[in-house]
């Protein structure tokens, strides 16, 4: 699939839920996670919750390999900025003046354990819920039609003006133009890059709009889709549900966090 | 019968001074192929949006006269319903997907969903959309990994699926090469054939004497000729306005000044220059006649 997305096909359970119940899930994860102080909190959700239903939708390997790639550097720097310049605590060694404290090295544990599962449970949602059923099921909740195509078909049009940026870049080589070598070189060579792109782009928006006019795109009819979005009783209640569950674990946590 | 019908049009884009079209008036009729040639500037695309409703719902500015289709009037209607009447394609395939489709035959069906057509009857449109212009293979591919010709025809058939009474062609082929212009002449040929009303605007002056019923000449922004493509696209007045011509044509017309062109009339195709030569060509000087 040509475009932005990390959606991957498969003929999983979790694939076939409804998009909303998958998004109404990840936001509660998100937001019902978040309500948990314990420095365990994090992985707890990470291997009790996400991962569990990342084997139920077939891509646990996949979700592991982007959360890996996208969070190390994020943990690496937490761990070295919070163990290093952790203010007064139990110093673990020391080496001249550097000495890192136990109680940061704790604090990045908690952190890491967050971002782990905030990125897992994104991830996952990505990767199990194609673009635009989503939108067209946001769409039949409320979301107005149009800010849904913008959405859409940014996600899509992307790697194409990445492609054509490509193609400018030759073309202006081609002409003599240095791109490479230090940072002046490069930064005068942005200019007839981005250029021509912007213009071009900004051309194009005429005509694509008139072809998705043509399409009677601002149509007054009630829309239908070609893509038939699965939904049940079941799911609908089970949405409720998590919502109000989310709100409740929130509630309970700022009570909890007033009456101490 | 007429089912397109422009009555003294007069237009001028916001901004401007002088109109873009004059006093236009012409008719199509029902199952007509009439193609719409000129110089560049002379008002052909303005033309294509004109009966599409695009001037002026679109381009706002300044219009006179009627634009009639079927008996309903342009200016009393909407954009999203006239486009029921009038279906638009243009030059640039790339900038016709909507970008919010993930393969051709959601891509298609994009029209039928904004109308609301139940989900039953729009497979059974896309489906048999796709069969007449001979892309259904196509039907699981993403419309961006499509060849230019393959993204035209895909265009033309998200045009076509939503019904329209007349289709109107802007340039179609113009960013086409060889082999995408005959992917998308064959469609639109096949179409003509099935009794579709056709007004198609276009350079490819060969390709419109072997298919148009009608051709229609616009010089800044007025009609200096109207007839039959054998008539029309071999005048002495289009010659002499600049038109892009046939190069049989252009060759005979100096043929004819030399002598070498005997029939009255011109050749735009090859066979006719085929045949016009081989019956008339004198016989070479010093063979003792």
């Amino acid at each position: 699939m040509n475009s932005l997305s990390i959606y991957v096909a498969r003929e999983s359970g979790l694939h076939k839920l409804n998009p909303l119940t998958k998004f109404v899930l990840s936001l509660c994860i998100l937001l019902g996670g978040l309500a948990f102080s314990n420095a365990l909190a994090g992985y707890v959700i990470l291997f009790a919750i996400v991962t569990p239903l990342a084997m139920f939708g077939g891509v646990t390997k996949r979700m592991y390999q982007l959360v890996f790639n996208i969070s190390w550097p994020l943990i690496l720097s937490v761990f070295l900025i919070q163990s290093f310049f952790w203010g007064a605590g139990t110093p673990l060694f020391e080496i001249g003046p550097v000495s890192p404290k136990l109680e940061g090295v704790l604090f990045a544990f908690k952190s890491s354990g967050r971002i782990l599962y905030v990125m897992a449970n994104f991830i996952l949602f990505s990767l199990t819920t194609r673009p635009d059923t989503l939108m067209i099921s946001l769409k039949q909740a409320g979301l107005p039609g149009g800010l849904a195509y913008i959405i859409v078909s940014t996600l899509q049009l992307i790697p194409q003006y990445a492609a054509k940026a490509n193609i400018i870049l030759d073309a202006q080589r081609s002409r003599g133009l240095e791109t490479q070598g230090n940072i002046v070189t490069r930064a005068r060579a942005l200019l007839p890059l981005v250029l021509p792109l912007v213009i071009s782009s900004l051309l194009e928006v005429e005509e694509r709009a008139i072809a998705i006019e043509a399409r009677a795109f601002n149509s007054n009819r009630v829309e239908t889709s070609i893509l038939e979005i699965p939904d049940s009783q079941s799911q609908k209640t089970a949405r409720a549900g998590m919502i109000i569950i989310t709100i409740l674990l929130i509630a309970g946590r700022f009570l909890w966090q007033l009456s101490s | 019968m007429a089912i397109v019908e422009l009555k003294n049009v007069t237009y001028k884009y916001p901004l401007t001074d002088t109109p873009v079209l004059k006093n236009i008036n012409a008719q199509v009729n029902e199952g007509e192929f009439v193609a719409v040639i000129g110089p560049n500037g002379a008002g052909k695309s303005t033309l294509c949006y004109t009966v599409a409703g695009f001037v002026p719902h679109f381009f706002k500015g300044e219009i006179t006269g009627a634009v009639e289709v079927a008996g309903s009037e342009s200016s009393k209607s909407n954009l999203h319903e006239w486009v029921l009447n009038v279906g638009l394609a243009f030059q640039n395939p790339f900038n016709q997907i909507s970008g919010a489709k993930y393969t051709v035959f959601e891509e298609i069906a994009f029209g039928l969903e904004n109308i609301g057509v139940p989900r039953e009857e729009m497979i059974q449109r896309v489906n048999d959309a796709m069969k007449l212009t001979g892309i259904s293979e196509l039907a699981d591919r993403s419309p961006y990994s499509l060849s230019g010709g393959q993204q035209q025809r895909v265009a033309l058939t998200s045009i076509l699926v939503m019904r329209p009474k007349v289709l109107v062609l802007d340039e179609p082929t113009s960013q086409m090469d060889p082999i995408g212009t005959r992917e998308v002449f064959g469609v639109i040929r096949a179409l003509a054939e099935k009794g579709m009303t056709v007004i198609l605007a276009e350079h490819k002056v060969e390709w419109i004497a072997n298919f148009a019923d009608r051709v229609v000449a616009l010089h800044e922004g007025e009609i200096i000729a109207d007839g039959k493509p054998s008539d029309v696209l071999t005048s002495d007045l289009l010659a002499e306005k600049g038109f892009g011509l046939s190069r049989y044509t252009s060759v005979a017309r100096k043929a004819k000044a030399m002598g070498m062109w005997q029939k009255e009339r011109l050749p735009v195709t090859l066979d006719e220059a085929v045949e016009g030569f081989t019956l008339t060509l004198p016989s070479p000087k010093g063979r003792g006649e």
